[in-house]
Parts: C-alpha cells; sequence; structure tokens
C-alpha cells in the first residue's frame, strides 16, 4: 500500500474527522483519499495560522483535527500554535511535508526546512519523523494517544525518503 | 455607536449561542458587557478567531456561532473570508467592531481609517450576507436577523472603542473546559 492510503487509513483508524490544510504536492493524494472519505470535514485554508484556527474552533465543537502543510508552512503557523493551540492546550494532528531536506532542490526552503527540528524542540511540540509506509499505522496511533492525552499538537514529519519529496517543476 | 453598548444589546439578543471574541478591548468589552459560560475569550493569535468561528461552526452546526472581530485582527486575516464564502456555514455571523484603530497597542489608525473597506472585500471575497452597520438601533435589527436567517453573515459594525479597564481573568485553559461544556 502506498504511503498516502496508510495515513489516510491511519487517520481513520483514530478517529479524525476534520482536516484543515493548504494544499501540497506530496499531500495531494492523501487529501483527495479524503476527500473522497466523505467522513471528515475538510478546510482548504488560505493560510497555516488559519488552519490552526479552524482547528482549534473544531476541537471546542468536537471535532478530532489533522493540519496537513508543506515543512514552510510551519513558519506560517507559529504564533496561532503559541496563541491558541498550546496556549489553551488544544490536541490536534500535524501532518507535515517536509522542505528543505534531504533533495531540496529550491535554496531558498533551505532555511526554514533546516530550523524546523529546533523549531518544534522550541515550541515544546514533539515531533516524529516517518520514513517508511510500514511504520505510518504505529505512529499515528502513537501520536494520537500522546496529542489527546498531553492537550497538545504533535507534529508527524513525512520525510522525503517516505515521499519522494516535492518534483522540480 | 460605543462598542461596550452594542455588546450589551448583542447579550441581551442571545439564548444559549456560543460567542467568541478577539484578542484585546473585544474581549474586555464582552466580558464586561455580559460574562456568559458560553463565552469563549481569545488572548492571542491575532487574526485568528473568524477561522477558530469557522472551525466551530462547521463541528456544531446546530449552534449559531457569533464571532467579535476587530478591524487590525481581520486585516491580518482577509483569507479567512475567501474560506467562509466557500465553505458557506449557514450558522456563522462574523460581527466586524471596525474602531479603524488598532486599540490595544496605543490607538494607531488601521487602513479602514483611510481607503479599505472591509465589508467590500466580504463581498469580493464571495459573502453574499454582508452589512455595513453605523448605529445601535442597525445594530441590534441586523444582529437579530442574523441569529435567524441562514448565513453566513459579516457585518462590519462602525464603532468607536471603549476605555473599559475591566480586568478579565486571564485563564485560558480553564475557560476552554468552562465553555466546552456550556455548549455540550
Amino acid at each position: 500500500m502506498d504511503w498516502s492510503t496508510e495515513m489516510a487509513k491511519a487517520l481513520k483508524t483514530n478517529g479524525y474527522d476534520m482536516v484543515a490544510y493548504v494544499p501540497d504536492e506530496v499531500a495531494d493524494r492523501l487529501l483527495q483519499l479524503l476527500h473522497q472519505d466523505g467522513a471528515f470535514a475538510m478546510v482548504s485554508a488560505t493560510r497555516e495560522e488559519e488552519a490552526v484556527g479552524v482547528l482549534c474552533g473544531g476541537f471546542l465543537g468536537g471535532k478530532r483535527g489533522v493540519l496537513v502543510m508543506q515543512g514552510s508552512g510551519l513558519g506560517n503557523s507559529i504564533n496561532a500554535l503559541c496563541g491558541l493551540a498550546i496556549g489553551y492546550q488544544i490536541p490536534f494532528l500535524m501532518v507535515i511535508s517536509e522542505r528543505g531536506r534531504l533533495g531540496e532542490f529550491n535554496s531558498v526552503q533551505v532555511p526554514l526546512g533546516r530550523a524546523a527540528p529546533r523549531i518544534y524542540e522550541a515550541l515544546g511540540i514533539q515531533a516524529f519523523w516517518i520514513d517508511e509506509a510500514e511504520d505510518i499505522a504505529p505512529t499515528v496511533d502513537g501520536a494520537t494517544q500522546l496529542a489527546f492525552g498531553s492537550s497538545l499538537p504533535v507534529a508527524l514529519v513525512l520525510s522525503t525518503m517516505l515521499s519522494g519529496g516535492k518534483t522540480w517543476r | 455607536m460605543i462598542r461596550v453598548e452594542a455588546f450589551r444589546r448583542l447579550v441581551t439578543l442571545l439564548d444559549k449561542e456560543p460567542v467568541l471574541s478577539n484578542l484585546g478591548r473585544n474581549t474586555y468589552d464582552l466580558f464586561a458587557a455580559g460574562h456568559r459560560p458560553q463565552n469563549f475569550y481569545t488572548w492571542g493569535a491575532m487574526g485568528t478567531v473568524s477561522s477558530v468561528g469557522l472551525g466551530l461552526a462547521l463541528a456544531r452546526p446546530d449552534l449559531r456561532i457569533v464571532v467579535l472581530d476587530g478591524d487590525g485582527s481581520l486585516l491580518m486575516n482577509l483569507g479567512s473570508l475567501a474560506t467562509i464564502a466557500s465553505l458557506r456555514p449557514a450558522n456563522l455571523v462574523h460581527i466586524v467592531c471596525d474602531t479603524a484603530t488598532y486599540e490595544t497597542t496605543g490607538g494607531q489608525a488601521s487602513h479602514t481609517a483611510g481607503t479599505t473597506d472591509l465589508a467590500a472585500i466580504g463581498k469580493g471575497a464571495g459573502l453574499s450576507r454582508v452589512e455595513r452597520v453605523e448605529d445601535l438601533g442597525q445594530f441590534e435589527r441586523t444582529v437579530r436577523r442574523s441569529l435567524k436567517e441562514p448565513g453566513p453573515w459579516l457585518i462590519v459594525a462602525r464603532m468607536e472603542g471603549t476605555t473599559t479597564t475591566v480586568k478579565v481573568p486571564r485563564r485560558p485553559i480553564y475557560d476552554k473546559y468552562r465553555f466546552m461544556e456550556a455548549i455540550t
């Protein structure tokens, strides 16, 4: 099974029912699968901060959320992560396709990609890198328990080893 | 129209509707006008309250959700108008308290003091129920309609800020649980 199908299945199994995202090449198939499933409230946001806000509101109303974005979106999401998700202790799962790491072709994507591990650390957000499709199910299970047990967002980073990364068009 | 007076009118129109206020003076004035367990006060993440309202509106289509935004805050998240317009949650009432100033940072002018028109931006984003209100009577009539008729609504209310100095308890985590219990 390809990683997108594995991920869609794992999200469904873990009871997620709201997805806020900013469109992304790597996550495109995953997002299509989630759309097709029909059980997820899908919100295409204009910016990652907005997506964090949507998931926080969804949580207040009983939804279990997933934020799907490119690594560069981490930079755009920081103030919302701090002022809403961490400040109010609102959990959700972050599924992030890596930029600026192995295989990157665009030099200006590198600074944030290089900084990302330390950004997660500085924010106190636990991040787990996924390199193999077979690790997706147990990682999503564990991250879900961790997020909802600790009332904080947890990040799963789709490494370029897993996804193949973005195509140079 | 003075904001805290507008909020006092708003509170009298409400039953169990959740109200989300953006950081700063909207939160102070909502607390002063009528603290209730269905109020959710935000303290940071400037600009995101409209998005929080959207998420809650999608999660709870059985409830009418009221968002109290500010002009400076909305200018920081104009994209949310496009997202709301695309998803068309019928139960979302987005009220912008347009004071044309950044009040909590010292009263500097926002762009709505000049040429920027948030109602026109809302229409351009694709929203159809967009109202401009200038006085308390209009505010009350429009909000009353918005609580009954399908939205999403964008109500841009020209207001004067207030000098409320009420100390709102800053306890976000407690407030989150209290709010969630109140709307269950």
